[in-house]
């Protein structure tokens, strides 16, 4: 304000709010805060039809059957469910607690144990078989896919109080992973083993 | 620096607004990354509850959906296969896995393919994509969905 000598003025800097505004305006809009979330599965590895197939030998009771009907209608078993039976009320579906029921009644016949901290624990030997009509909607798999892994996780928590006493999300990385050996998410999605042969 | 005879309530100093929107300028470019695709496809994710967040690292994406308006009009098929930035047949992934791993530098079998598939799509088409997956030995997949809440 009271300078004795002027030299060289100093570059108008007000506009400099204005620039950076834009600026932030142009990220705000191009700015995509969502995360990636999915189902994770792991595929079976590739046979070729040529060669000689070795199936795994599973014991029928251990096997539940889920077959997704083109018209929406999922055959579990022998029941049928129909789509309102896949959502939930007060906590659970028709269709998880079935599978939650199956998984807990599979368990009593398996010899293979896994250990955990020095204990022998057995490994859960449910299998879910999920077949899937070609021209089903990919939204029904998806729920029936939903339900299944809730049922997994449900039974998750139950063996995971029972070995460590606490529920499975408040585990660490390598009880976790321990529970996982235990209980196994194994959800077989059949190949098309009809008309479309590919 | 006034000459103003009565002193009146001074104007509020904004000095400190380009150091404000700097900041926030700056938190805005570091949160952003831009999309590296165009959507060629409309894929509507369907919902579900028992769903992970995703490691960006070794994610790739598959995009499976109606496909739009620009590109649809020899496609009587409704739906269509986008990897990478365009529209592709079933038989291409086994080469596009290929590619991607290679510049990557990572093996099949430590990617993650994410399956973003319109939940109008049949299984069907689903299965033909897992069944090229498996020969291209990219073994790790997820469906990808929104959060039911």
């Amino acid at each position: 304000m009271a300078r004795a000598k002027k030299k060289a003025g100093e570059i108008n800097s007000s506009s400099m709010a204005d620039i950076s505004f834009l600026l932030l305006i142009f990220f705000l809009v191009t700015t995509t805060m969502d995360v990636d979330t999915g189902m994770k599965r792991t595929l079976p590895p590739w046979i070729d039809p040529t060669e000689q197939q070795n199936d795994v030998d599973v014991n029928e009771r251990n096997v539940l059957k889920v077959n997704v009907a083109r018209n929406g209608s999922i055959m579990v078993g022998t029941e049928v469910y129909r789509a309102n039976d896949l959502n939930r009320s007060a906590g659970h579906s028709r269709l998880s607690r079935e599978v939650y029921n199956f998984l807990v009644d599979a368990d009593k016949s398996n010899k293979k144990d896994v250990e955990i901290d020095g204990a022998m624990y057995p490994i859960s030997e449910g299998l879910v078989s999920l077949k899937a009509d070609n021209e089903s909607k990919y939204s029904v798999y998806l729920q029936v896919q939903d339900e299944l892994t809730y049922a997994f996780n449900l039974y998750r928590d139950d063996i995971s109080r029972l070995v460590y006493g606490v529920g499975y999300n408040e585990l660490d990385d390598i009880q976790q992973a321990n529970i996982r050996k235990a209980v196994p998410m194994k959800i077989s999605e059949a190949e098309p083993n009809d008309q479309t042969k590919k | 620096m006034a000459k103003k005879g009565k002193r009146e309530v001074p104007a509020m100093s904004t000095s400190s607004l380009p150091d404000i929107v700097f900041m926030l300028l700056f938190f805005f470019m570091a949160a952003t990354t831009m999309r590296e695709v165009d959507p060629l496809v409309t894929a509507q994710l369907p919902k579900a509850h028992e769903i992970t967040e995703l490691d960006k690292k070794n994610l790739v994406n598959i995009w499976m959906g109606k496909p739009l308006v620009s590109s649809s009009e020899d496609k009587g098929d409704a739906l269509a296969i986008q990897l990478n930035d365009k529209t592709q047949e079933v038989g291409d992934i086994q080469n596009f896995i290929g590619a991607t791993t290679a510049t990557k530098g990572m093996e099949p079998t430590q990617i993650v393919v994410n399956l973003r598939v319109d939940k109008d799509a049949t299984v069907g088409k689903l299965t033909a994509v897992k069944q090229e997956l498996r020969k291209a030995n990219a073994l790790s997949i997820s469906y990808a969905a929104m959060k039911n809440e």
